[in-house]
């Protein structure tokens, strides 16, 4: 194998060969919020650029017979919290977070995994005993006894924040709604792609928060879409955060077999969870070397929820007859957004609500970078990471926090004490505040019928 | 709304001027970034003109003006406002600057114990600029421990007069040079410390009291009588202002940080302090967002592409400022065959033929002729193709981009990227499209 081969694998290849880009600048360092609060993780120049020449084993494709495997020249990679800051600020394009990931990954193979590793990168079946089980499973998991108990056997600490279990999945109320009327996902009278998206709910909404994929669904229906929320599993990414690419392979294979005939059939997919659809559109490639024609047509077809409807608005579509909400609303930019490289889209939808007067905290990462900050061993760090954050929100008079991602709210919630909402949750309240000012004024439309109107 | 009157590509000091000045006008402008510029890697100061053999910028100045091609041919008026403009902008954000284009060029202090010659420099550099005593002298400073700053090496090269450029004139350079490494509190073990970290520390300001006062005990046991001290560029990045008031107050010694390897504080500083500006303004920024193509009709640009996860992100604008960088910026990129193209529009590069790049000794003081590749412009900064015509109409080209300037030997590249900056948002805005912002603006203030 010559590197002219290995060249040829581009794609595969783009991440590890990144490193070559490097100019060893030290920008990276200076935007890294972990390196910023602690010495145990050196800075993303040292792990990620500067070590990869000792990887070279990442830079030849899988197939390769016989490859040797080196073990990375610094485990403190692991302390690496994968916000992407790094990726975001190099002025070569090289790939740092995404090298500190397949470095960790390869340091885990081989080994069985942590029992706490494999446990957060399960979350589907935890998300599905939780919910079964949810009053003694949120006892369980809020008690300061208990929670010890954790932090010894698993090593989660005993303060990081852990989201409350719904009653019953999204799923079940979805099917619940739809049964027997044939427009569930794959029945006969499901809707067309330019009358409907395909939802990729997550776990997130899906076993605690179904409330926040009921908003986007309002909000869709609002703007003339219906939801088509077909079976699906977990993105993989709590996998890919702890190392475990095999098992994020295969929850990838399910949702791309799912997901990409919806996406060649010209549906588009629409997720709540920012971090899921980064993972659908990037991470399935950069991380897991997942780059076949139905990776593709998946990732050009998933968008978050808050681009979807601001590509709306560029088109002149979305209903902008929003209620006035009198409000002034702190937004925290999770660092997993500002990967997709959408610039904050939220805000500019939050710009077109009459009287909301949202406040970009400017803040790098709250630290809990999805399951990071709930580990024994970096939950002080993340707590650091987002501390200046925190006090921000804290210095604010506001009763609320909007935030695109799960874990960063229930980080914010536990660290801050208010309430933080999706913006799709504010954005259906400006529906609702619409609908309610026209309601009192001729007992307007039912909702359907409005959303009907709006074709 | 991905829409803009005008989008700058390019972070550095040209383009976050040149963006500056448009939200000051009124426009809605956003800059868009593949990562952060060269502000995280030099020294903060502000390089107006230092050509050899000059005497001030001011003459520097008048004699690149002269220079036929160069951007102060036609930039030169605007130099002096656009600074002046620029730094009252810069305190506004805490961040003051000293010096004189006017007074002789000072030579001060490196990191490795050489010098430069500067004009205008962040207040915490300020100390170096005044002429010595002959009674003076200078004591490098610096924490234990820290490997991007050693004052034994600093000081024993300092001690060398032609290091200050060899002159016996008074008051060029200190009448001795010592050094002193302080034992700082938390420092010990600490391996990958960086300017950053200590920056971070001198952010608290129980532990720099305490610093200071070990740095100042070490100064005091080396000695007595007049002079200034020397130290690592990392006095705060937070609350700058404080530690160097602190640092005055607490020093036996007049203090003046010393410019290091990246990271670089007083470029952070810098950087930091524009973007707040800019954001002030109702400015926006985007880090980390690459522009990969821009999409035109005929002669005006209508949108930036934007590379975003998985997708191309189409971003409409009624102008665009080009403030890409050189070649080391990745602004001009050299093809196989040896010839040069500008990276985003594909824009005429002015250039001298591939077999006369490079002067045969790397280190010509007059530099290499490829340093003046870059776009040529009208006095308008709209790029010209090689007779002259106009491009396109609503681009501006800003900063190093620019085609005529050797800014590594003439030390003119912040003054064009100033000058340059504040004449590409005039060009720009006085486009149609700008003056929609007063209104849209008044539109968002009545919705509120």
């Amino acid at each position: 194998m010559t590197i002219m081969d290995i060249v040829q694998e581009a794609s595969f290849a783009e991440v590890p060969l990144s490193a070559d880009e490097c100019l060893k600048c030290n920008v990276c360092n200076t935007v890294c919020p972990v390196a910023r609060v602690t010495d145990r993780f050196p800075g993303p120049k040292y792990v990620g650029p500067q070590a990869q020449r000792f990887r070279i084993a990442t830079i030849l494709p899988p197939q390769a017979p016989s490859t040797p495997v080196l073990a990375s020249p610094d485990a403190t990679v692991d302390y690496c919290s994968g916000c992407g800051m790094c990726t975001s600020a190099c002025p070569a394009d090289v790939k740092i977070a995404e090298m500190n990931s397949r470095a960790r990954a390869e340091i885990k193979a081989g080994h069985r995994p942590r029992l706490r590793d494999w446990l957060l990168g399960q979350t589907d079946l935890v998300g599905r005993l939780g919910v079964a089980f949810a009053p003694l499973a949120n006892w369980t998991l809020h008690n300061r006894l208990t929670r010890t108990v954790i932090e010894w056997t698993i090593g989660i600490h005993r303060r990081a924040p852990l989201p409350v279990f719904a009653r019953s999945t999204l799923r079940s109320r979805l099917a619940a709604r739809t049964k027997g009327s044939g427009r569930e996902a794959g029945g006969p009278g499901e809707p067309p792609p330019d009358r409907a998206v395909v939802l990729f709910h997550g776990c997130a909404a899906n076993y605690y928060e179904p409330h926040v994929a009921f908003a986007a669904i309002e909000v869709l229906r609002r703007n003339g879409f219906e939801t088509i929320a077909p079976e699906q599993v977990c993105c993989g990414l709590p996998f890919i955060s702890n190392g475990l690419y095999g098992r994020a392979r295969n929850r990838a294979a399910t949702n791309l077999g799912v997901f990409a005939d919806y996406a060649r059939r010209g549906y588009r997919i629409v997720g709540t969870s920012t971090s899921c659809t980064h993972t659908l559109k990037a991470e399935y490639r950069e991380m897991l070397d997942v780059d076949d024609d139905d990776a593709r047509a998946v990732a050009a077809a998933t968008w978050d929820i808050c681009e979807f409807l601001l590509d709306l608005h560029d088109q002149g579509r979305l209903d902008t007859t929003f209620g006035r909400l009198d409000e002034t609303l702190p937004y925290h930019a999770p660092c997993q957004l500002r990967s997709h490289g959408i610039g904050l889209p939220a805000l500019d939808l939050f710009a077109l609500v009459p009287g909301l007067q949202a406040i970009d905290m400017d803040h790098d990462c709250c630290g809990i970078a999805g399951t990071y900050g709930l580990k024994k061993e970096k939950y002080d760090i993340a707590m650091a990471v987002g501390d200046p954050l925190f006090q921000r929100l804290r210095a604010t008079a506001s009763a609320r926090v909007a935030c695109d991602s799960e874990t960063c709210r229930w980080q914010i919630e536990q660290a801050t004490d208010r309430p933080a909402k999706h913006p799709i949750e504010i954005i259906a309240a400006a529906y609702a505040a619409g609908y309610a000012a026209s309601g009192a004024a001729a007992a307007g439309p039912g909702r359907s019928e409005g959303a009907a109107a709006n074709r | 709304m991905p829409t803009s009157d005008v989008v700058v590509v390019g972070a550095g000091l040209a383009g976050l001027t040149a963006a500056i000045a448009l939200a000051d006008a009124g426009a809605a402008v956003t800059v868009v970034a593949r990562g952060h510029a060269a502000t995280h890697w030099t020294a903060g100061g502000i390089d107006v003109a230092a050509p050899p053999q000059s005497s001030t910028a001011a003459e520097g100045l008048a004699r690149l003006k002269a220079v036929p091609g160069h951007p102060y041919s036609f930039l030169e008026a605007d130099v002096r406002p656009g600074i002046d403009w620029l730094t009252s902008v810069l305190a506004a954000e805490g961040l003051t600057y000293a010096g004189d284009l006017d007074e002789p060029l000072r030579t001060v202090p490196t990191s490795i114990g050489s010098t430069r010659r500067v004009a205008l420099v962040p207040d915490a550099q300020s100390a170096a600029l005044t002429p010595w005593s002959p009674d003076e002298r200078l004591v490098v400073a610096g924490p234990v421990g820290y490997k991007d700053f050693w004052p034994a090496t600093i000081a024993a090269s300092l001690e060398r007069p032609r290091v200050w450029g060899g002159s016996d004139v008074a008051g060029a350079r200190p009448s001795r040079v010592d050094a002193v490494s302080v034992e700082l509190a938390g420092l010990a073990g600490r391996r990958n410390l960086n300017a950053l970290h200590l920056a971070r520390m001198f952010d608290d300001s129980a532990w720099r009291e305490a610093a200071f006062a070990a740095i100042a005990a070490a100064v005091e046991r080396r000695g007595s009588g007049r002079g200034r001290i020397a130290l690592p560029a990392v006095l705060g990045l937070t609350d700058h202002a404080g530690a160097l008031r602190d640092a005055r107050r607490l020093l036996p010694l007049a203090p003046f940080e010393v410019p290091l390897v990246p990271p670089s504080l007083p470029g952070i500083r810098l950087f930091q302090a524009l973007r707040a500006a800019l954001r002030r303004r109702g400015g926006r920024i985007e880090v980390g967002e690459e522009v990969i193509r821009v999409d035109h009709d005929r002669r005006r640009v209508t949108a930036v592409v934007i590379a975003a996860a998985a997708r191309e992100r189409l971003f409409r604008t009624g102008g665009l400022v080009l403030a890409t960088g050189g070649i080391a910026g990745g602004g001009l990129l050299g093809r196989a065959d040896g010839s040069l193209v500008e990276a985003l529009l594909g824009l005429p590069v002015e250039a001298p033929a591939v077999g006369e790049w490079l002067a045969p000794d790397p280190f010509d003081p007059a530099g290499h002729p490829l340093e003046s590749a870059g776009i040529r412009t009208d006095d308008g900064l709209h790029p010209v193709d090689a007779g002259g015509k106009v491009v396109f109409e609503n681009v501006a080209i800003a900063g190093s981009l620019l085609a005529g300037q050797r800014y590594l030997v003439e030390r003119c590249g912040d003054g064009i990227a100033i000058a340059s900056g504040r004449r590409a948002a005039s060009t720009l805005g006085a486009l149609p499209a700008a003056a929609n912002a007063s209104r849209r603006r008044e539109k968002a203030a009545a919705s509120r």
